[in-house]
């Protein structure tokens, strides 16, 4: 089917107009009858055991219908892989960082289940902690885990090729260490929920989530219930980036002691509570040595990574692992070695973030612009040369079917003008270049699919019913676009009943990238399954072929005589009056290597798409205050067809925001003994309006062979290379790269001295 | 645990009077969400930082979590659930101009900082009805949202300063 009626158009959003209103539903907005307020104790402490536990005073304080600690649990540790099930969502014996849950507390007022938790008696006997990833592997550090070896969480060893033998046959080797402190997500919604455990035994839970399906499935095997007795519902979310993904024990507190209460139970995090309780970014040390040929051909890299994993593993494997991946389909290196590891440390738990870690993303593209500077050449012209495309394989064996990245980095060369402005900007102005590509989605075994339905009322209106989840992204709307398409209906004759686990079957969630992909198609498929269904009864009443005929605007029409056509309605109500309904039905799982894993077997089809991202940034360093000032920023994205162009460069716009400027020059969490000191808007800096520089957008369109009409991943990718261009532009301007994230001005300050002192 | 009594607040939110009995500590915006059902204002922050708690306040944008319920006595209070009415002559369905920008021009992705970011561009429209672009970041500086990087919010608040300066000189 050609596409083209409704995707490419830049709709508004169908829930705009709630959100401008008011009237959009969030976590914290729901209310129930007979709702309690919970609050929840947390550790003082990094690391301690607790020695006695006294939840007696709680409970004596009226008002206080429900109190929760481990002795209600039933001790399984959870996690999102059957070898990373390492947490308690209440503490048992140990609490490992500061904001570890200990107990929750419902009451009937919020402000009562405060007073609860405060009143709750707690001693505890303070165990030696460590902060950092290095000194966690340091001989005699403290341990976290018993089960752990030393303290390393997880590692992922790739090496293709030989990397050694690589190595000393290249003209150009160079090594390189960067180290980055944690970005925070600062969603602007703090994270809440709200649950009610029901006298049928079923549980209804709210809260801000990227993934309902894989939420309902954590919380039921943690309640010990079937999965179809929790019900996710759709409430509408406040941001993710990343950090609504896996399980928390936010969601499980809350419905334990809605159970136990037999009233449901809201439970609000403060802004403190949604920076340290719920992810965060890892901070890292990054190794690597790159070799080149002397003509700028890439030939090996051997990168090492430290990433400070917090107190448990969350989506360790998956976090230790996608940045190394997203560069092995970035640029071609025939040798390659990773090793990646994830180590326990006393702080909050770390998750999947935009660009994945400044120190690991913009270490391996300085790279690039190292060598081309060795060897003559100019930033553009090396990235081109090495630049992976449509047609190769990746080291560990992902074949990428299209891939549009010259045409990026042409795109983002010729509007900055890269080229003429390359070596002759004036002094303390520089410019730079970044190129990442992003997979739209991963292996998640039986969880990596969507299915779809899509039924119809008599009045030739449709419902589409998909597990698809919107953080805020635009999800909702590209289904609706995708189903308008692929049914041949106005957008506002279709209805979307989005995300709720009780009535919309499996999706993958709007964590790996893989929405468009995977949702889509499986929209899309049972979309074209109804459309199918309703031909047959048009075909039947108008006494033509199927292969005949055609929907659009409601309407089914004979191709070529378009007087021959009756409205979508009447061909339903012909089909009604014998009893046959049309309801729509499609399923779809990418076509990826299931018996690929993290760690013991990184090697297969990875994806089913991979998109491209690249970028330009000019600024103008002060070096007296080292403030940098970014004149503009141009970024271009093969997303394959975009189906809704405003939102894509809105997508693109938002990575070009938290990617680059708050990633490279704004934000990180500061720290004491494992107590982050700057968790609110006021110490921890995002940017905001008069901050963000000029953007420059170009959607670079292809036409991926898998995606629904075409299209797939749009926007992570700029947040990465955008993060990339602005440390390479910095580096432009002062003449020398910082190698630590993120680049505060008394970083680049001493950076500049540095330079003019002749140190390194 | 002692409390000062409940004192009495009169509140007229939207156009519509309100006699309440509340603690002397309780903020507007707990008063709002809490007591009134308008939980279009959202608490972010708690601590004035974010803005997504802003409601105009005779007219200017104030931090609803700052601001005690009992300060907001005897002013016109107007909240996002209110600002559509504000605009004379609508067709059925029609929103405020504002609003209706930050829909047409892709200003809103998910959401949470729009009620306050909009309240603000009203109160800032209607000091300064022909901004320039920097005036407009300048004015919106309170308001954080994590999602855009602001270009298409920006853009929203300029296409609503051009529709509302339609037909003026």
């Amino acid at each position: 089917m050609k596409p083209g009626r409704v995707i490419g158009q830049s709709l508004p959003r169908r829930d705009a107009r709630l959100k401008a209103t008011g009237e959009a539903r969030y976590t914290a907005d729901v209310s129930l009858p007979f709702l309690l307020h919970a609050a929840v104790l947390r550790s003082p402490h990094p690391h301690a055991r607790i020695t006695r536990l006294d939840v007696g005073p709680a409970l004596a304080l009226p008002g206080v219908k429900a109190v929760v600690t481990s002795a209600d649990t039933s001790g399984v540790k959870w996690g999102v892989f059957r070898y990373t099930r390492d947490q308690e969502f209440l503490a048992r014996d140990v609490v490992r960082y500061i904001g570890e849950e200990i107990a929750g507390v419902a009451a009937e007022t919020e402000e009562l289940a405060r007073e609860a938790v405060a009143r709750i008696e707690v001693e505890y006997e303070l165990l030696p902690a460590v902060f950092d990833p290095l000194s966690a592997l340091a001989p005699g550090a403290p341990r976290l885990h018993e089960h752990s070896d030393g303290n390393v969480n997880i590692h992922v060893p790739i090496h293709v090729g030989d990397v050694v033998s690589a190595l000393a046959a290249c003209d150009y080797v160079h090594t390189e260490r960067t180290e980055s402190e944690e970005e925070s997500y600062f969603m602007t919604e703090p994270y809440a929920v709200v649950a009610h455990c029901d006298r049928q035994g079923t549980v209804e839970v709210w809260m801000p989530n990227a993934s309902p399906h894989t939420k309902a499935k954590g919380l039921a095997n943690a309640l010990e219930l079937p999965v179809s007795k929790v019900h996710v519902r759709h409430v509408t979310v406040g941001g993710a980036f990343g950090g609504r993904s896996d399980l928390f024990p936010g969601e499980y507190i809350a419905a334990l002691l809605s159970r136990k209460a037999r009233r449901p139970v809201k439970l609000v995090y403060t802004r403190e509570e949604n920076s340290i309780a719920v992810r965060q970014g890892h901070s890292m040390v990054v190794q690597s040595t790159f070799g080149f040929r002397r003509d700028g051909t890439l030939v090996a890299a051997d990168i090492t990574a430290h990433m400070d994993g917090g107190a448990y593993s969350s989506t360790g494997p998956i976090a230790t692992s996608v940045p190394f991946l997203c560069f092995e389909q970035t640029y071609r290196v025939p040798h390659v070695r990773y090793n990646g590891y994830r180590v326990y440390t006393n702080k909050p738990i770390r998750g999947m973030i935009r660009t994945h870690g400044r120190a690991w993303a913009c270490n391996v593209d300085m790279q690039l612009d190292l060598a081309a500077a060795a060897l003559g050449l100019n930033p553009i012209e090396i990235r081109a040369k090495n630049a992976l495309r449509g047609g190769e394989h990746t080291p560990t064996q992902s074949f990428i079917p299209a891939m549009a990245s010259h045409e990026t980095i042409q795109a983002v060369a010729k509007a900055s003008g890269f080229r003429e402005k390359w070596g002759k900007l004036p002094p303390w102005r520089g410019i730079g270049v970044g190129c990442v590509s992003v997979m739209s989605g991963f292996p998640m075994g039986i969880r990596g699919g969507s299915a779809a339905l899509v039924k119809f009322d008599e009045d030739g209106g449709a419902t589409v019913i998909s597990g698809v989840v919107d953080n805020g992204q635009g999800n909702e709307g590209v289904v609706l676009q995708i189903a308008a398409e692929a049914l041949g209906l106005p957008v506002d004759q279709i209805q979307l009943t989005a995300s709720d686990t009780e009535v919309t079957p499996i999706d993958q969630g709007a964590y790996s990238q893989a929405t468009t992909l995977v949702s889509g198609n499986a929209v899309r498929l049972a979309c074209e399954d109804a459309r199918r269904q309703l031909l047959e009864l048009a075909a039947e009443a108008m006494e033509a072929s199927v292969e005949d005929l055609d929907i659009a605007d409601g309407r089914i029409f004979v191709r070529g005589s378009p007087s021959r056509a009756m409205p979508v309605a009447r061909a339903l109500r012909t089909g009604l009056l014998k009893g046959k309904a049309v309801l729509g039905q499609g399923s779809f799982g990418p076509n990826v290597d299931q018996t690929r894993e993290w760690i013991t077997n990184p090697r297969g089809q990875l994806a089913a798409a991979f998109s491209y991202g690249s970028a330009v940034v000019e600024v103008a360093v002060d070096p007296e205050t080292g403030q940098v000032e970014v004149q503009d920023v141009w970024v271009a994205h093969d997303c394959g067809r975009a189906i809704n162009p405003k939102e894509v460069e809105g997508q693109m716009e938002a990575g070009v925001a938290m990617g680059g400027h708050g990633g490279i020059l704004l934000e990180a969490c500061r720290w004491y003994q494992g107590a982050n000191l700057n968790t609110g808007f006021l110490d921890y800096k995002v940017p905001l309006a008069p901050d963000m520089p000029p953007i420059h957008c170009t959607i670079v369109e292809s036409e991926d062979p898998v995606g629904p009409f075409g299209a797939k991943e749009g926007g992570l990718s700029i947040s990465m290379c955008t993060a990339q261009a602005y440390t390479n532009a910095i580096a432009n301007a002062i003449g020398g790269f910082i190698r630590e994230f993120p680049y505060t001005p008394d970083r680049i300050l001493a950076a500049i001295d540095n330079r003019k002192t002749g140190g390194s | 645990m002692n409390r000062p009594p409940k004192i009495p607040v009169e509140l007229r939110v939207n156009g519509a009077d309100h006699e309440l009995w509340v603690a002397p500590e309780r903020t507007l915006l707990e008063v709002l969400r809490e007591d009134l059902g308008l939980t279009g204002a959202k608490e972010g922050c708690g601590v004035g930082a974010c803005g997504t708690c802003t409601v105009l306040l005779a007219g200017r944008p104030v931090r609803s979590c700052l601001t005690l319920a009992s300060e907001a006595q005897g002013a016109e209070i107007l909240t996002i659930e209110g600002l559509a009415e504000t605009w004379p002559n609508r067709a059925e369905g029609e929103l405020h101009p504002v609003q209706e920008a930050f829909v047409a021009h892709h200003g809103i992705q998910c959401g949470f900082c729009s009620p306050g970011m909009i309240l603000t561009a009203t109160a800032l429209l209607d000091e300064t009805p022909r901004p320039t672009e920097a005036a407009v970041r300048h004015g919106l500086s309170g308001q954080v949202c994590r999602c855009t990087g602001y270009t298409k919010i920006v853009a929203s608040v300029l296409a609503a300063a051009e529709r509302l300066g339609e037909g003026q000189p």
